[in-house]
């Protein structure tokens, strides 16, 4: 268990509903109770239409408070693109509950491997008041986005003096968001979750491409409706 | 819903983005130049930091670390006088608004808050129960276009007619805080009717215009093929309704579709013809500004060259 405990994000209450109405990334008129499974959340999810996900089934795990949720592959594919929350007619927020569910799968150390790629962005955060995208991804761009884009990069402090900027963004935070993040915890938990990466290293846990290949192709086909022949019609 | 009159043009913070100022600096020099025409009072402050919204989205940071942040800004934003905060960035638009939100709802939250920044000697950040107004302090860059329609109209010096625009409305504008919405969350048509403003034919509807970029914060990084899949998706949709510009309002889903546009062509073997803008650029070019000093056209990734001389700007 996390050392330093998540408390305001992951309460610790007797079942997973409560946890997710007391955290403090869902709305306090959360409807989670309210929830009459009517799918409208699944049906707006680009994350159910592309791949294996459903918003739906991931709410009725936690009215069940069925734990096997925190070790779903399926909590980590949400775009936190707030469909869900927008188009709910019951006030509930499936995107704001997976939140509350990453956090207390990271608390377990559960999929903390899948932060790894991110966690740089914390202290370049204190250090320069600003976020950027972590090296890694800056790599990964270069390969996808190729000699243009390299070249945008090379020249961006140039570019920016001719439109009348300062060369970098800068900003000037006199060292207040350091000791925030020193004050709030995040780098104690950093730190604990760089402990956790490392150990399913060694133990070999930890795969280095995530992006599962065969998806669905977005059209929306239901199989198990093609299985279902129908009724029989009554003729008379 | 937030009322067309409501929205201020004195006393606005433009709150800085990451994304704009280190992949589209052109959005934030358009935004200025559009502003500063328009007489809007406003004040960039370099004592603001990033509102965590990256690191607040991909899991690394907890909402109590984001809250204080929030508060920080909070309090440069009213320290210099201009408590108004504007976004360039749809994410910093809801991340702010949910954490005054919070801080003024929630005590146990603020009181922590407060108690790091008294701890620490920030006195002078310390957050007070209504300090913010969470549906009237803050607004997206987009939205103060939006209540200078008129004059935006006036300004245009440049005849866009028959331009096939479709918007991308940013879903963490009107998704995430959507009683607050200018006009209706199902059918966000801001930047449609500024675009119309500066006299090009907005398509309004086009199949899955609701649909996310598919940046999806982790998901461009971790599940790429799936994120890039819902970006391709729309990108057939508009070339199908036959779109020759698409405008954004937020530089995370500028990034998906300028900067990925060319990968999902070559990846996927398609062609599109559209290119991008952000709605501040587009206005500002109608305006008359330069395409490369004022809109920063020169860091995109989709060249608009073309449409540039089409338009008889180039
Ligand atoms: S849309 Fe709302 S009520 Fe319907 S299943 Fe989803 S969460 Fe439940
Ligand atoms: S926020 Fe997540 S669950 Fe909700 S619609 Fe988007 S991808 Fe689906
Ligand atoms: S949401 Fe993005 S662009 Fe906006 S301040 Fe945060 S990290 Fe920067
Ligand atoms: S479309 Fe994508 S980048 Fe834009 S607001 Fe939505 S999730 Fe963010």
């Amino acid at each position: 268990m996390i050392p330093y405990v998540n408390e305001y994000d992951t309460p610790n209450c007797n079942t997973l509903a409560e946890t997710a109405k007391k955290s403090i990334r869902t709305p306090e008129s959360l409807g989670l109770d309210r929830c009459i499974q009517c799918g409208a959340c699944t049906a707006s999810c680009p994350a159910a239409r592309f791949s294996d996900y459903s918003p739906r089934q991931i709410v009725k795990k936690v009215l069940e408070n069925d734990h096997s949720v925190l070790e779903s592959k399926m909590i980590w594919s949400c775009f936190y693109c707030y469909s869900c929350n927008v188009r709910c007619p019951r006030n509930n927020s499936p995107v704001t509950i997976v939140q509350v569910l990453r956090q207390m799968a990271i608390n377990e150390g559960i999929g903390v491997e899948k932060l790894a790629y991110f966690l740089e962005i914390g202290e370049y955060l204190a250090e320069n008041g600003a976020s950027k995208v972590p090296e890694t991804g800056i790599r990964n761009m270069e390969k996808d986005l190729g000699e243009r884009w390299i070249g945008i990069k090379r020249n961006l402090g140039s570019t920016r003096s001719e439109m009348g900027l300062s060369s970098r963004d800068f900003r000037n935070t006199n060292g207040e968001v350091q000791a925030i993040l020193e004050s709030t915890g995040y780098f104690e938990r950093e730190k604990w979750i760089k402990i956790k990466i490392e150990e399913k290293r060694i133990h070999g846990f930890v795969k280095t491409n995530y992006s599962d290949k065969d998806k669905k192709n977005g059209e929306f086909g239901f199989e198990s409706d093609r299985k279902y022949t129908g009724q029989e019609a009554i003729t008379v | 819903m937030k009322a067309i009159e409501s929205i201020p043009d004195r006393k606005l913070l433009l709150f800085k983005s990451c994304m704009v100022g280190q992949e589209y600096p052109g959005v934030e020099t358009a935004t200025r130049y559009v502003f500063d025409r328009l007489g809007i009072d406003y004040c960039v402050n370099d004592e603001q930091s990033c509102c965590t919204g990256i690191g607040h989205y991909t899991d690394i940071f907890e909402g109590l670390t984001t809250a204080a942040i929030a508060a920080r800004n909070f309090a440069v934003a009213r320290k210099c006088g201009y408590p108004n905060i504007t976004c360039l960035c749809s994410t910093c638009y809801a991340v702010n608004k949910e954490a005054c939100e919070l801080l003024n709802t929630n005590a146990e939250v603020r009181d922590k808050v407060n108690s790091i920044f008294k701890e620490k000697g920030f006195d002078d950040l310390v957050y007070e129960k209504g300090d913010m107004d969470s549906r009237t302090n803050f607004y997206h860059a987009v939205e103060i276009l939006l209540s200078k329609v008129g004059q935006i109209k006036e300004a245009k010096k440049f005849d866009f007619s028959g331009v096939k625009a479709a918007s991308h409305h940013a879903c963490h504008y009107y998704k995430v805080k959507y009683l607050d919405v200018v006009g209706s969350p199902e059918n966000p048509q801001l930047i449609d009717t500024i675009a119309e403003a500066c006299g090009a034919s907005p398509v309004r509807w086009y199949e899955d215009r609701t649909l996310t970029c598919g940046m999806g914060f982790s998901q461009l990084h971790l599940n790429k093929n799936t994120s890039l899949q819902v970006t391709k998706t729309k990108l057939d949709s508009l070339q199908r309704a036959g779109v020759e510009l698409m405008l954004h309002m937020c530089p995370n889903c500028h990034i998906q579709y300028d900067r990925y546009q060319p990968v999902i062509e070559k990846e996927f073997g398609v062609k599109y013809d559209m290119v991008h803008m952000n709605i501040a650029q587009f206005v500002a070019l109608s305006m008359g500004a330069d395409p490369y000093k004022v809109c920063g056209f020169q860091t995109h990734s989709v060249p608009l060259e073309g449409f540039l001389e089409k338009t008889g700007i180039l």
